[in-house]
């Protein structure tokens, strides 16, 4: 069969790239590593994932204080991804992500957070196993500093506070991780964005050279 | 095989950076009125190929066509492929503004490489132009992830650790990228070879 088409020599070769593009394009994912990371009960708890979803496994994390760039310590992230450790000091973090490969990202706590998860670790230990914080986001309108309340301890009211408002936000803190994943994969509005710009180019380019050739 | 912002050192960043400049000059001076169209799909077709994730082991490799992009493009690579890399940097934040340069000579170079490799062979006969294919897609790729390696040697990996990693992170590419680069070449042959003669 003889296909005949008028105009560019490239419309042909278009077409054929685009239809196998479109072919494999089913599941759309990237090739960028992120770090997410927050600091609870005087410890820091990270995770790194690909923007497909995919955890970062085995990778080597640096933990440096943001402001001197002075190394603290490193690890690496476990099967899930996921990398912890007790806060070394009171100062913001950043945590760099090696992916390997060229691979890299970081992510900053801020100095208030670490000092906040700082006061909040010894309590949590001093009021025994109640408390499961293990998913909890560190949120400062969640913590209850300890009032004295007549009657009943400021221990026990923050115990059952911090359990039911964390039975409220773990679908809440669930969604909005998956939120924020979701937000770094490429979207469809980028990819046609992209292949406009590339055509706005192209115009442009021919615009100037058609002017030349006159 | 994209490069993040903030891994490389400034010396490699800025030759990177004189390099890419330099191949893109270059390519633009070959590229007439005629061929604009052409390096733009190109490009599109480059920018989009990031985005198919191809599965190998723990690791994340996709697609590049940089091989195919040389074969028909030659040193007219390196504008195009500038241009999508800019775009994904933007748009994807895949690899960065600073490693732009580094990331560019990492996959136009081995484009051009296939084009004077494997060029003549795709004006050949049917078979020829099959390998021709095979073979520029799988250089591309291939000789791109030895260049990743080279450029984060600076880092302080050592050399032969990082390429046998990288290079065998991306055999699968490799042969998919050549399966397809083989596949556009011998249908472009059939329905529109002056494409292919025009190249140069």
């Amino acid at each position: 069969m003889k296909i005949r088409v008028q105009g560019s020599g490239f419309g042909v070769q278009a077409v054929s790239v685009i239809i196998i593009l479109l072919c494999l394009a089913s599941n759309v994912y990237a090739h960028k590593v992120s770090i997410y990371a927050y600091a609870e009960d005087g410890m820091v708890f990270s995770e790194g994932y690909f923007a497909d979803g995919s955890r970062s496994r085995n990778s080597r994390v640096e933990v440096v204080e943001a402001e001197t760039g002075k190394k603290l310590l490193e690890g690496t992230t476990d099967d899930n991804g996921r990398f912890s450790f007790k806060i070394p000091g009171v100062a913001s973090l950043r945590l760099i992500l090696h992916a390997g490969m060229g691979h890299q990202n970081d992510y900053t706590l801020s100095r208030e957070e670490i000092t906040e998860a700082m006061e909040k670790g010894p309590e949590a230990g001093d009021q025994g196993p109640v408390v499961n914080r293990r998913e909890t986001e560190d949120n400062p309108g969640v913590s209850v500093p300890p009032a004295a309340v007549p009657g009943v301890s400021p221990s026990e009211i923050e115990a059952v506070v911090e359990k039911a408002v964390d039975r409220k936000l773990r679908p809440v803190l669930r969604i909005l991780l998956a939120l924020k994943e979701n937000s770094e994969k490429p979207g469809i509005t980028e990819i046609i964005g992209g292949i406009g710009y590339i055509m706005g180019l192209m115009g442009t380019a021919m615009y100037f050279k058609s002017r030349k050739a006159k | 095989m994209h490069i993040s912002e903030g891994v490389l050192s400034a010396p490699v960043l800025a030759t990177g950076a004189l390099l890419a400049a330099g191949g893109a000059a270059l390519g633009l001076r070959k590229m007439d009125y005629e061929r604009i169209p052409g390096v733009a799909v190109l490009s599109s077709a480059f920018f989009v190929a990031s985005l198919i994730h191809v599965p190998a082991g723990p690791s994340n490799v996709h697609l590049v066509l940089n091989g195919l992009a040389g074969i028909l493009l030659g040193w007219m690579a390196f504008p195009s492929i500038l241009v999508a890399l800019s775009l994904q940097a933007v748009l994807f934040q895949f690899g960065g503004i600073t490693s732009l340069g580094v990331n560019t000579v990492i996959m136009a170079a081995p484009a051009v490489v296939s084009f004077y490799l494997f060029g003549p062979l795709i004006r050949r006969g049917h078979i020829m132009s099959i390998l021709g294919g095979f073979g520029a897609g799988a250089a591309g790729i291939g000789i791109g992830s030895i260049l990743v390696a080279a450029a984060l040697v600076s880092t302080g990996e050592s050399f032969a650790g990082v390429a046998k990693l990288i290079v065998a992170a991306h055999i699968p590419v490799m042969v998919i990228e050549g399966i397809i680069t083989a596949f556009c070449v011998t249908f472009l042959k059939k329905v529109k070879p002056e494409i292919l003669e025009v190249a140069k």
